[in-house]
């Protein structure tokens, strides 16, 4: 049997190239979208645990702190904890380069005499110059290749007000301890740290080893208890776990639409078995009269399809590694924007990922093709060599595999409103159904549509017509468009009211005219504070109103939750409509925290700890736990975890005094705020800052949204070109299916042109009937995920917006794809002569 | 007057596979067709009577010689000209019937003129006209496949007459259907011939429905013999 497998596949392939070829891609690209997926998710938590096993990796466990920082005492303690064989101290800053609008380098001060493995590069680095020589610092080979430096050469950077100068000592190459680990660590003595930038008796964190044959739980239960609620002690292991629950949801909605793609993907294996398998029903006939069993010519088929699916998944890994090499830089770039995490800054790239990708995509293809090659083994072999009359077949089954995909969809829809809300994962449930039983109504729905037109003439709705009379075909490919159609509307509606209610968000709470802050700070949490001569000098400049003081901190609850926490001046007069509030009437909860210490908390905290206005919110302060009245929530897009929001004397009478980490101006009526902002810059000089109008606020604001979405939109793209072979696919089946009809169309008169404008028909018509369906289930896809799944998951309230320009687009985009897929099969048909006629006829 | 069919020393070869010759379909056919006139050709199956019908509907074209139909030789015309030309002037008849299934009995008659588009009024009282005619008014709206196989036939004739062509050929019309729904059909087909003044030319293993015909021809291996006028 081998043998004929191997006579037979060369003869199918010769006989109809384009159906390999377009099946082979179809899993390829179902591949690829999967592949980079999950790189991307395994690369966008491996940066940070790569950073991490760098530099704590001989570490059992961290002391860090649920505070800003740790007093320089901690330390002694740590060691005089019973069990600890040895710990050392890290000083922990992210500072600015001057010079480079925001690339962060990461300063780690180290206790250079302490048993921590520090990877310097080449013999001898001298550490005599560490301790003597002021700013000296060691850089990452990669670092300083990237920006010319050389051993000696001076670095300005900044953190907050404050400017330093590190001096290029030795090279410390840390991806030799992991290779994910950030280039941007910089090494120094930490007590040069402390002082360079302005930290004396501050640490981060500080690494200990456990003595030998102690229980590491058990000391890390001790350490808690010894050094207060003020810290946490985890364990290497906790801290990615935590990371990883900060980024499970992003990680999650990207699996989740790779996935879509595949599905397509498989849908088009599905169809193109099921063809191939029509057409060669006399073949499998004449090989069981031959004597061959059900199970030879089972063989037979799962052989072929998954040798189509082992060709698309060569195709597919290369692009897959291609798809996430060239999307890295976008993800990157939104993990450090909404996480504040290590940017991404090389791949690993586990061969077991590939191992995966190429089960799924072969697995895929064979379950795809599983049906139809059991359908066609358990006929008898008469019906095998007779006329086929699946086509009736799957017309009589239309109105059940309707009803069925329909009531798949309710049942799961009633499921949600009774028991299911309540379970963290339904929306994807949801979801699930909607992407199976939205295909299952695709043979009903054409039925229907196409036995309701009238025909009068040779034209759109004779093509469309047709279409009804090769369900079997032509349903697969309108259900695999109409999948693929539902992702991209779905996903454009939650994108497009997602940015529109973001929008309208900024414009209520960016108020101010312009915003200055200190070049190395990243918009929440900390990063150095603005000089209070900046702070005083800008209310006193020409044309400023009134200057709105923002400080932040990064805060932690008893539970390790980390908290945006930042102090404003509740007092400003007007400055209520800078929160716009889902919960709580905003007079009475502004007064609340401007005067009895109350905090607002935003939607994101609200959700996933289910807080509301009167619960309390424990958060750790310097002098242990504090419980803050909730006055209200609200709206907040925050994607770290949760934003707490208090008056500025609540905050420093809690956490000390401390710089402000940003200030808002507002201007007299009528002044242009970029000329101010302009005219600020000048004032300001060399000083470290970004100035930025509201508009410009606003811009980079949209941009970075704009950015995070960016794989959102490749994962359309693919899934609908998926869609489009899908077209090309099938109708190169139907061109060789009716040849009989074709011929006779050319026998009573049609010309060529006029067959070829009916595929072209028939293209557009499956584009029709796959958009139709496709809108409607991409309508009910966007509502959960706007009102079920990124509720759930990130907390955030979305108001639907209808973006009629893109969904107008994507409508044109893909009838247009869909006769563009078309032209190929109508040139094929084209071209067929009445006198194929005689040859059917026999 | 004219023939409405003329060949001239048709021959058609077929090249074999492999560049091994060729087979001679059709040899030196020479023959006409008058207006009204009904032929019967009768044969073996592969002895050249389908390439015969195919070359006089100008679906093919003979390897040398002449086919005239109305006073046009369908050598000189391109494929797109053929196509053309066989709208207004031939009507064709298959042994399947070839009815499209995703149309109605009305639709399928009214195909030739929706492929034309010439769909309108007039169309729609001709299509009326010719299902009366056979007898299957009432199944106008039916789906083809709800018809026995002698109704198909019908349909198809009607459809082949739709336009008033001057020439039919039929393909085995009688050979996919029993001897009375044949008998049926071939008496239809005749009077309905006569009534539109077209020629016909039948293919048919039938002796007894050849029998029907004003002359009959028989064809070997290609060879085709027409009988002396008179004989």
């Amino acid at each position: 049997m081998i043998g004929y497998f191997a006579c037979a596949l060369g003869a199918h392939f010769r006989a109809g190239r384009s159906l390999f070829l377009l099946t082979i891609f179809g899993v390829a690209l179902g591949v690829a979208a999967v592949l980079s997926i999950q790189i991307i998710n395994r690369n966008a938590l491996a940066a940070f645990e790569g950073s991490m096993h760098a530099l704590s990796g001989d570490a059992d466990l961290s002391v860090l702190g649920r505070t800003p920082s740790l007093p320089d005492s901690l330390y002694v303690r740590v060691l005089a904890t019973p069990g600890v064989q040895a710990a050392w101290p890290l000083y922990r800053a992210n500072v600015a380069l001057a010079g480079k609008r925001r690339f962060y380098l990461e300063v780690i001060g180290v206790d250079l005499f302490a048993p921590l493995r520090v990877p310097w590069q080449g013999e001898g680095a001298e550490l005599a110059g560490a301790l003597g020589r002021p700013g000296w610092a060691a850089f990452s080979p990669a670092l300083a290749q990237e920006q010319g430096w050389a051993a000696g050469d001076s670095v300005q950077v900044h953190r907050g007000a404050e400017a330093a100068w590190l001096r290029v000592g030795a090279l410390v190459d840390f991806q030799k301890l992991s290779p994910l680990a950030s280039p941007r660590m910089v090494v120094m003595d930490i007590a040069q740290a402390q002082h360079l930038l302005r930290g004396t008796g501050q640490l981060h964190q500080i690494d200990v080893v456990v003595a030998k044959g102690a229980d590491v739980a058990a000391m890390q239960a001790r350490l808690e208890q010894e050094l207060g609620p003020t810290v946490r002690v985890p364990t290497p292991e906790q801290r990615v776990q935590q990371t990883a629950g900060l980024l499970s949801a992003f990680r999650l909605n990207l699996t989740a639409l790779s996935l879509i793609s595949l599905f397509v993907g498989l849908f088009l294996v599905y169809s193109s078995t099921q063809a191939s398998l029509v057409r060669r029903r006399a073949e499998f006939g004449m090989l069981r009269s031959l004597g061959a069993t059900r199970a030879q010519v089972f063989g037979l088929i799962v052989g072929e399809v998954a040798l189509l699916g082992g060709l698309g998944v060569l195709v597919g890994l290369p692009l897959g590694y291609w798809g996430a090499r060239a999307n890295v830089g976008v993800v990157s770039t939104a993990l450090s924007n909404l996480y504040l995490l290590e940017e991404i800054h090389a791949l690993e790239l586990p061969w077991w990922l590939f191992g995966m990708a190429a089960l799924v995509g072969v697995g895929g293809a064979v379950a795809g093709a599983l049906m139809p090659a059991l359908d066609m083994c358990r006929r008898d072999t008469r019906s095998l060599l007779s006329a086929f009359t699946l086509h009736e077949k799957i017309g009589s089954l239309a109105p059940a595999l309707g009803a069925g995909g329909l009531l798949l969809m309710a049942v799961t829809g009633v499921w949600y409103w009774t028991l299911g809300r309540d379970w963290q994962p339904a929306g994807f449930v949801l979801a699930l159904s909607l992407l199976l039983g939205l295909p299952l109504t695709a043979p009903l729905v054409v039925k229907a549509l196409t036995g309701w037109m009238r025909v009068r003439n040779f034209g759109l709705a004779y093509s469309l017509r047709s279409l009804g009379t090769r369900l079997q075909t032509t349903a697969f490919a309108v259900a695999a468009l109409a999948v693929a159609v539902s992702m991209v509307v779905g996903t454009t509606l939650m994108i497009g009211s997602f940015r529109r209610t973001l929008e309208v968000w900024i414009q209520t709470t960016v108020q101010a005219d312009v915003y200055v802050s200190p070049a190395s700070w990243r918009g929440q949490g900390e990063g150095g504070g603005l000089d209070e001569g900046v702070v005083a000098g800008l209310a006193t400049q020409p044309g400023v109103r009134r200057v709105d003081r923002l400080r932040g901190l990064t805060g932690y609850s008893p539970a390790n939750q980390p908290l945006a926490l930042a102090g404003v001046d509740m007092g400003l007069p007007s400055g209520a409509g800078r929160f716009a509030l889902l919960q709580g009437e905003a007079g009475a909860a502004f007064a609340q925290v401007h005067r009895q210490g109350a905090v607002l908390i935003g939607e994101t905290l609200a959700r996933r700890q289910h807080l509301w206005q009167g619960d309390m919110l424990a958060i750790c302060v310097p002098a242990g736990v504090r419980s803050f009245p909730i006055a209200g929530v609200y709206y907040d897009y925050n994607a770290q975890g949760g934003a707490v929001v208090m008056d500025l004397q609540t905050l420093e009478a809690h956490w000390g005094p401390g710089p402000v980490s940003s200030a808002a101006l507002y201007l007299d009526p009528g002044l242009d705020a970029e000329r101010v902002a302009d005219g600020l810059r000048d004032h300001f000089g060399s000083a470290p800052l970004e100035i930025r109008s509201n508009q410009r606020l606003r811009r980079e604001a949209m941009d970075i949204f704009d950015q995070t979405f960016a794989v959102t939109k490749l994962l359309q793209g693919i899934s609908w070109l998926i869609a489009v072979c899908g077209i090309a696919l099938m109708l190169l089946v139907l061109a060789r299916e009716q040849i009989p009809e074709l011929a006779l169309y050319r026998a009573l008169g049609a010309t060529s042109r006029q067959v070829f404008l009916l595929f072209v028909g028939k293209g557009l018509g499956m584009g029709i009937f796959g958009l139709v369906l496709g809108s409607m289930g991409g309508v009910l896809l966007a509502m959960i995920l706007i009102f079920v799944i990124n509720r759930v998951y990130f907390g955030w309230t979305i108001q639907l917006h209808w973006p009629w320009a893109a969904l107008a687009t994507q409508g044109i985009t893909i009838l247009g794809a869909a006769v563009l897929a078309s032209l190929y099969p109508a040139r094929k048909a084209s071209r067929t002569l009445a006198s194929e006629l005689r040859r059917e006829d026999g | 007057m004219k023939p409405v069919l003329a060949f001239v020393q048709v021959r058609k070869t077929y090249p074999l596979s492999g560049g091994k010759g060729s087979r001679h379909a059709l040899c030196e056919a020479t023959f006409a067709v008058a207006a009204g006139q009904k032929i019967a050709i009768v044969g073996r199956s592969g002895s050249g009577k389908s390439t015969l019908l195919h070359l006089a509907a100008g679906i093919d074209v003979p390897t040398t010689g002449q086919v005239w139909v109305s006073g046009r030789d369908l050598g000189r015309l391109s494929e797109g000209e053929r196509t053309l030309f066989r709208r207004h002037e031939v009507g064709l008849i298959f042994q399947f019937f070839h009815l499209l299934s995703h149309l109605s009995v009305a639709d399928n008659v009214a195909l030739p003129a929706m492929i034309a588009g010439e769909n309108g009024a007039a169309t729609q009282r001709r299509v009326e006209e010719l299902l009366v005619r056979v007898g299957l008014a009432d199944r106008r709206r039916d789906p083809v496949q709800k018809l026995s196989g002698g109704e198909m036939q019908r349909v198809a004739i009607c459809r082949a007459l739709l336009r008033r062509p001057r020439l039919l050929l039929a393909d085995e019309p009688t050979g996919n259907l029993d001897d009375d729904n044949g008998r049926r059909v071939m008496d239809l087909l005749l009077a309905l011939a006569d009534d539109e003044g077209a020629a016909l030319l039948f293919v048919t293993h039938s002796r007894e429905f050849a029998r029907l015909a004003d002359q009959v021809w028989e064809i070997q291996s290609g060879q085709l013999r027409v009988p002396e006028p008179g004989a």
